[in-house]
C-alpha cells in the first residue's frame, strides 16, 4: 500500500528526469512516455482509493534530522486525499492524451512533457503529505513547474512577464504560508496533521487566528484570490492544455484542499473573512469575464470566480461542499479548457472569440461537449455543477445572507457570460476564414472531451460515488440536504441560468466584431473592462514606493553591515574617515569654526554640566 | 535708580551694542570705531568697579595704542567694503555662528548660575603659601606692590614676552628680498 | 531699576564674551576676525575684574594688567604677520588663504 503510493509519487519524476537526461531531442518519445508515466499513475491511483484495507492510511517516516528537530516525509490517505487523487490522476491522464493532439506539432514537446510530469509529481505530493512542511515544499514544486510550463513559448515577451509575474506573485503567498507554518511550530509544536488535529483547540485567541490567516496567504497565493489574483489571467500565455491542467482544474484547487486539509485550525472570525472575501471575489471575476475578447481569459475568470465560491462554502463551515464543488469544477473547466484548446487548434491558434462564429456546424462533437460544460457551470438543472452550486447556495441562504447575494448575483453573471461565450463563438455566422476552415479534430482531441462530458453531466449524482470518494461529502450534503428553504433555492437557481440564457441569447446572437455591450452600456463596460485597476496599482506601488525604498535599503547596507560590520574594523576606520574628511576642507575658516566650537565642547565637558 | 546704576546701563549698552556693530558692519574703518566706542565703554565700566588704574590703562593702551594699530593696518592694506563681499557670505555660516556663540552663551550662563559647576579633572591641593592674597584697594601703589613682590616672574616673563614680539614684529616687517613687492 | 549685583557684570562679560565669539565665528576679513577676539578678551577683563572687586582680592585686576600686556603684544605680532601675508596674497580674507584645500 505504502511502496505503491510511494512509486505512484516517483514515477513522474522518474519520467521527467528520463527526458531530460535523454529525451532531448526525441519529442515523439518522451510525449508517449509521459502519456504512459499518466495511465500508471491512474491504474494505481484507482488502486489506491479502493483498497479496502483501512480508511485511513498514515505512513511517515524522518527524511533528515537537524540537531533535535527532525523533518518527516508522510502520507496521510483519507477521504479527501482520495477524492482529491482521483480527480488529479484521471483529469491529468486525459489531458495527457489531448496534448498528444494539441502539441502534435510543437517543436518543444520533450519540454513540455517533462513539464508535466514534474507537475504531476508535485501535485501528487501535494494531495499525499501529512505534514505541513512536505505540503511547502511540494507547493513551491507545483508553482515551479507552473513558472516552466507557462514560459513554454517562451520566445515572447507575454509569456517570460507571464510566468515570471505568476511565480512572484505566488511566492508573496508562500511568504506569508512560511510564517504560518512557523507560527504553527511555535504554537502547537508540530507540523503534522494528524497530531495538529487533537491538539486544535477551538478558543480564538489572536495566536490561531493569525495563524489560520497566514496559512490562507497559501490559499490565497495559488488559488489568485483577492489581493493576488493578478496572475491568473495572465498566465494564459501558456498552451492551453497546461492552462486546462494546472489553472483549472487542480493547481488553483490546490489550495482549496489545504484549507480543507487544515480546517480544524481555524477559528470563527478567519472563516467569516475567508467567506466574505469569497464571495466577493466571485462577484467581482464575473464582471471581468462579461467584458474579455480572450476566450481562454474568460475561461480563466470564470475559474477565478468559481475558486471564490469553494471559498465561501469552506468559509461557512462546510469543506465537504468545497470539496464537492471543486471535483465537479474540475470536470467541467477543464471540459471547457480542451474545447476551447481543441477550437483554438482548429482555428490556427486564433484566440479572441469575435473572430468565431459558426462553429457548431463545423465542430460538432466540441461545441455539444463545450454546451455541456456551460450548462454545468451556469447550475442547468440535474448537471454536475447544479447539485454542487445548488448545495453551497443553499447553506448561505440559511446561514449568511450576505454572502448568499454575492454569491447569487456572481451566479447569474456566471450564466450571462457562459452563454454569451456559446453563442458568439459557437453560433452564428462565421467572422474569419480561419474559422470557415475549422473541422473537427482528432480522436486524441475529442475523446477526451466526451469522457469529461459525460462526467460533467453525472458527476453531481454523488451518490453514485464508491464510498472510498463519496464518504467526505456526504457528511456536509447530508446536513445541506436537510436544510428548510430548498424548493425555493431551485426555483432561484433555475432563474438564474433562465435569465442568463436569455438574456446572453437577446443581446450575443447576432454580433459582428465588436461586442454590442460596449455600444450599449459603455460606461459599464469600461468600468468592467479597466479589472478595477488592479494591476496599475501594483505597478505604480512597485516602480514608485518599493523601488525607492529598496535603493534606500541597499544603501543603508552598503554603508553599515557591508561596511562597517563585514568588513569589520576596517570599515568602521572607512566610514569615520569618510565623516572626518569632512572637516579637511582647505579653507581657513572651517578650521576657525572647528577650533571654537571645540573649546566649547571642552568648556561644557570640563565644568561638569553634564553630570549635573 | 541710584546713579551708579543709571551709569551702568549707559555704559553697558554702549560696550556691547558697540560690539554687535562691530561685528555686523560692513566697513573695516567703521567696525574699528565701534570698537573703539566698546572699548571706552569697557573703561568707563572699570571705573565703575573701581579698578580706576585699569580704567585709565584699558583707555591708553587698547582704544589708543592697539586700535591706532588695526586702523593703521587697515588704511595700509587699504581694505574697502567690497573687499569682503557679503557680510555672512553663506547662510550656513550665519547659522552655525549663531548656534555656537548662543551655546557659548548659555553654558556660560549655566556656569554662572550653578555657582561655577563642578570640575571633572582631579585638582590638587594648592601649598599654604600660594593662597597669600592681597587685598583690593584702589590704590596704584597697591598694585606696584603685588606686581614687585607676588607676581615677579610673571612681569620678568611679561618682559621678555614683548621683546620677543618686538623683534618678531620687526623682522616680519623688513623687506625679504629686494626684489619683493610692497 | 535694580541695584546692580555682581551678576549683572557677569551676564555683560558673558555676552562680550558671546558676541566677540560669533564676530569671530562668522566674519571673514581676519583684521575683524582679531577685532573679535579682542572683545572677547575685554569681556573676560570685566569678569575678572569683578571677581577681583567682590572677593576682595586684587590678585583678579593684576591678571587683567597682565592680559592686557599679552593682548597688545599678540595684536601687534598678528598684524604683522596678516601684512606678510597679504603680501603674497593680495588679500585679507580667509576664504583666499585655502592653499591646502583639495
Amino acid at each position: 500500500m505504502v511502496s505503491v503510493a510511494l512509486c505512484m509519487l516517483f514515477l513522474p519524476l522518474l519520467s521527467a528526469l528520463v527526458t531530460l537526461l535523454f529525451l532531448r531531442k526525441n519529442g515523439s518519445f518522451a510525449s508517449l512516455l509521459s502519456v504512459c508515466t499518466s495511465g500508471a499513475i491512474l491504474i494505481m491511483a484507482l488502486s489506491l482509493i479502493f483498497d479496502r484495507n483501512a480508511d485511513t492510511l498514515a505512513w511517515d517516516t524522518t527524511w533528515f534530522q537537524l540537531g533535535g528537530w527532525e523533518l518527516r516525509f508522510g502520507f496521510l490517505i483519507d477521504a479527501p486525499c482520495r477524492l482529491l487523487l482521483f480527480v488529479v490522476a484521471f483529469v491529468g491522464f486525459l489531458i495527457h492524451v489531448f496534448s498528444l493532439g494539441y502539441m502534435g506539432d510543437d517543436s518543444a514537446r520533450p519540454r513540455y512533457f517533462g513539464g508535466l510530469s514534474i507537475f504531476m509529481f508535485s501535485m501528487l505530493g501535494i494531495t499525499l503529505a501529512d505534514n505541513l512542511i512536505m505540503i511547502f515544499v511540494f507547493w513551491e514544486l507545483v508553482g515551479f513547474s507552473s513558472y516552466l510550463l507557462i514560459a513554454h513559448y517562451f520566445k515572447t515577451d507575454e509569456s517570460a512577464n507571464a510566468s515570471r509575474k505568476a511565480f512572484i506573485v505566488n511566492r508573496i503567498g508562500d511568504f506569508g504560508f512560511l510564517i504560518g507554518i512557523i507560527l504553527t511550530y511555535w504554537v502547537y509544536g508540530t507540523v503534522n496533521l494528524n497530531e495538529l488535529a487533537d491538539l486544535a483547540d477551538f478558543s480564538p485567541s489572536l495566536a490561531t487566528t493569525t495563524l489560520c490567516l497566514l496559512l490562507a496567504c497559501g490559499f490565497i497565493g495559488k488559488s489568485a484570490q483577492f489581493p493576488l489574483h493578478v496572475w491568473l489571467p495572465d498566465a494564459m500565455a501558456g498552451p492551453t492544455p497546461v492552462s486546462a491542467l494546472i489553472h483549472a482544474a487542480t493547481m488553483v484547487a490546490a489550495g482549496v484542499y489545504l484549507l480543507i486539509r487544515i480546517d480544524f485550525l481555524f477559528t470563527e472570525d478567519a472563516l467569516g473573512l475567508i467567506a466574505f472575501m469569497g464571495a466577493l471575489m466571485g462577484l467581482y471575476a464575473g464582471f471581468c469575464a462579461l467584458v474579455q475578447r480572450d476566450i481562454k481569459k474568460i475561461l480563466a475568470y470564470s475559474t477565478l470566480s468559481q475558486l471564490g465560491y469553494m471559498a465561501a462554502a469552506f468559509g461557512m463551515g462546510a469543506p465537504g461542499l468545497a470539496l464537492f464543488h471543486l471535483t465537479t469544477h474540475a470536470f467541467f473547466k477543464a471540459l471547457m479548457f480542451l474545447g476551447s484548446g481543441s477550437v483554438i487548434y482548429a482555428c490556427h491558434h486564433e484566440q479572441d472569440i469575435f473572430k468565431y462564429g459558426g462553429l457548431r456546424k463545423r465542430m460538432p462533437l466540441t461545441a455539444i461537449t463545450f454546451l455541456i460544460g456551460v450548462f454545468a457551470i451556469s447550475g442547468v438543472n440535474f448537471f454536475s455543477g447544479y447539485f454542487s452550486k445548488d448545495a453551497i447556495l443553499l447553506w448561505a441562504y440559511n446561514f449568511n445572507l450576505p454572502v448568499f447575494i454575492l454569491l447569487y448575483a456572481g451566479a447569474i453573471l456566471t450564466s450571462i457570460y457562459m452563454f454569451r461565450l456559446y453563442f458568439v463563438s459557437f453560433e452564428g455566422e462565421s467572422r474569419s476564414e480561419y474559422a470557415q476552415g475549422a473541422k473537427e479534430n482528432s480522436i486524441l482531441m475529442t475523446g477526451p472531451l466526451i469522457l469529461l462530458g459525460i462526467l460533467s453531466i453525472f458527476g453531481g449524482y454523488f451518490s453514485i460515488y464508491p464510498i472510498e470518494l463519496g464518504s467526505f461529502l456526504r457528511a456536509d450534503l447530508s446536513i445541506s440536504d436537510a436544510l428548510p428553504n430548498h424548493m425555493w433555492m431551485v426555483v432561484l437557481g433555475t432563474i438564474a441560468w433562465v435569465v442568463g440564457l436569455l438574456f446572453s441569447r437577446l443581446t450575443y446572437s447576432r454580433v459582428s466584431n465588436s461586442d454590442p455591450l460596449s455600444k450599449g452600456l459603455p460606461a459599464f463596460f469600461e468600468i468592467c473592462q479597466s479589472r478595477l485597476f488592479f494591476d496599475e496599482i501594483y505597478h505604480f506601488f512597485i516602480s514608485k514606493i518599493y523601488d525607492p525604498f529598496c535603493r534606500f535599503l541597499e544603501v543603508m547596507e552598503l554603508l553599515f553591515i557591508s561596511g562597517l560590520m563585514v568588513r569589520g574594523s576596517a570599515g568602521l576606520a572607512a566610514l569615520l574617515s569618510m565623516l572626518s574628511k569632512l572637516c579637511y576642507s582647505g579653507r581657513m575658516h572651517t578650521y576657525v569654526f572647528w577650533f571654537l566650537l571645540g573649546t566649547v565642547g571642552f568648556l561644557i565637558y570640563s565644568s561638569g554640566l553634564i553630570n549635573q | 535708580m541710584t546713579s551708579v546704576d543709571f551709569l551702568f546701563w549707559i555704559f553697558a549698552i554702549l560696550s556691547v551694542g558697540g560690539g554687535v556693530c562691530m561685528v555686523f558692519s560692513k566697513h573695516p574703518v567703521s567696525a574699528a570705531m565701534f570698537m573703539i566706542v566698546s572699548l571706552v565703554g569697557v573703561a568707563a565700566l572699570f571705573v565703575l568697579l573701581e579698578a580706576f588704574f585699569l580704567a585709565v590703562l584699558q583707555v591708553l593702551v587698547y582704544a589708543g595704542a592697539v586700535m591706532v594699530l588695526f586702523l593703521f593696518i587697515i588704511m595700509l592694506l587699504d581694505v574697502g567694503p567690497n573687499a569682503s563681499k557679503q557680510k555672512i557670505t553663506h547662510l550656513k555660516t550665519g547659522m552655525i555662528g549663531i548656534t555656537g556663540s548662543l551655546l557659548l552663551i548659555s553654558t556660560l550662563i549655566f556656569i554662572v548660575e550653578n555657582g561655577g559647576g563642578t570640575s571633572n579633572f582631579v585638582h590638587s591641593e594648592l601649598p599654604m603659601q600660594a593662597t597669600n592674597s592681597l587685598e583690593f584697594s584702589t590704590n596704584i601703589s597697591a598694585f606696584g606692590y603685588g606686581l614687585m613682590t607676588k607676581y615677579m616672574l610673571p612681569i620678568q616673563i611679561s618682559g621678555f614676552m614683548l621683546l620677543a614680539s618686538m623683534i618678531g614684529v620687526i623682522i616680519l616687517s623688513k623687506r625679504s628680498s629686494p626684489h619683493d613687492d610692497a | 531699576m535694580l541695584t546692580i549685583t555682581p551678576y549683572h557684570f557677569l551676564i555683560l562679560s558673558i555676552l562680550l564674551v558671546g558676541v566677540g565669539f560669533l564676530g569671530l565665528l562668522i566674519r571673514r576679513n581676519i583684521l575683524l576676525m582679531l577685532m573679535s577676539l579682542e572683545l572677547m578678551l575685554n569681556g573676560i577683563n570685566i569678569a575678572l575684574i569683578t571677581f577681583s572687586r567682590v572677593g576682595n582680592n586684587l590678585d583678579g585686576s593684576i591678571f587683567v594688567f597682565f592680559i592686557m600686556t599679552v593682548a597688545a603684544a599678540e595684536v601687534a605680532v598678528g598684524l604683522a604677520l596678516l601684512v606678510a601675508l597679504f603680501k603674497k596674497r593680495k588679500s585679507v580674507l580667509s576664504d583666499d588663504m585655502a592653499l591646502l584645500k583639495n
